[in-house]
């Protein structure tokens, strides 16, 4: 095991492969608010103050379909209540001694993808440090509001000549995900990942994709609680 | 800028801090490394269920009329972690292996 403490600019290397998933997923917010008539203004405010992709997206139907204020507000609150659960779990695998005296700062990144490379560099032997966190974060934020800024300059089209690259772009983020989860795999997990899955799947098509996410990460935590 | 779009951000964004935040300044999870306590295997699954979960959730729309780009996109990434053992690596190879199958198919 590496005892290393991970350094800011690790934090920023691992940062790539989400700022590259985030940047094209950000360019689409972009170009889909000023197409909902957001000037560029308001849908940059909303990638730098809410920071969070499938919500924003959400945010647009909402406001465009004239939801109230507060009926739009707790929908989108409540989607990203699965946040909740991530930086205990994070604290837990950083272990006892673990400093969170700047956590004020760089918990405000701590999105789906920056939790799970995190998860992912201690589950590899790395040591967890603050600064680590703040690059991670950083990189991934960086990406996101640039990305809504280039977004909603260029307009629509952009990617329209390059179809291939545009699929590509899109299964970045699916592709990270999945090498995460082979970077934790152990063999306790395989319960805790098989029920989390499953019940996604069934969430998501008898409810909703929301539902289905927060139903697979409190079922599969859950199923860690059961098993000997 | 209009000030409902403003009210929201502000609303989700405060929202959003503190879930992310929250937990992590009321000391939640700590003192739980080693322990035997059910709060203990619930936050040491957490992690686990979460990103198994985050899989599915984006392959599912993914998993549409043509699977061919999918599946060399997790043939891409399984092959790549299991020669290199890099999550970067991996990623963009996968990546690439989703648009040049969907290149090649469409």
């Amino acid at each position: 095991m590496d005892e290393t403490p991970s350094t800011f600019s690790r934090g920023l290397l691992t940062s790539v492969p989400i700022a590259l998933g985030y940047f094209p997923i950000a360019f689409a917010f972009g170009v889909a608010a000023t197409k909902a008539g957001f000037s560029g203004a308001e849908a940059f405010v909303l990638s730098l103050v809410i920071y969070a992709g499938a919500s924003q997206f959400l945010a647009l139907a909402l406001m465009t379909s004239g939801a109230p204020l507060l009926v739009a507000a707790f929908t989108l609150v409540a989607m990203n209540l699965r946040h909740v659960l991530y930086g205990p779990a994070l604290m837990k695998a950083a272990g006892e001694g673990a400093s969170r005296h700047l956590a004020w700062g760089w918990a405000w990144g701590l999105t789906d993808e920056v939790f799970g490379a995190a998860l992912g560099e201690m589950a590899r032997g790395r040591r967890f440090s603050e600064r680590y966190m703040f690059g991670l974060g950083l990189g991934a934020y960086a990406a996101w509001v640039s990305g809504t800024v280039v977004g909603a300059v260029a307009g629509g089209g952009a990617l329209q000549g390059w179809p291939a690259v545009e699929a590509g772009l899109g299964f970045m983020l699916p592709a990270l995900f999945l090498a995460l989860l082979l970077s934790i795999l152990t063999r306790a997990a395989v319960p805790v990942i098989a029920v989390a899955g499953l019940v996604t799947v069934c969430g998501t098509l008898a409810v909703s994709p929301t539902a289905g996410i927060l139903g697979g990460m409190v079922a599969g935590a859950l199923a860690g609680v059961v098993r000997t | 800028m209009r000030v409902e779009v403003l009210a929201l951000a502000l609303i989700v964004g405060l929202a959003n801090y503190v879930f992310r935040y929250g937990p992590i300044g009321a000391r939640l999870g700590a003192g739980q490394a080693g322990g035997a306590g059910w709060i203990a295997r619930f936050l040491a699954a957490t992690g686990p269920a979460a990103i198994a979960t985050l899989v599915v959730a984006s392959v599912l729309p993914l998993a549409g009329a043509d699977r061919g780009p999918l599946v060399a996109g997790v043939a891409g990434v399984l092959a790549l972690w299991v020669w290199r053992r890099s999550v970067v690596l991996a990623t963009l190879g996968g990546a690439a292996a989703y648009g040049l199958v969907f290149a090649v198919s469409a």
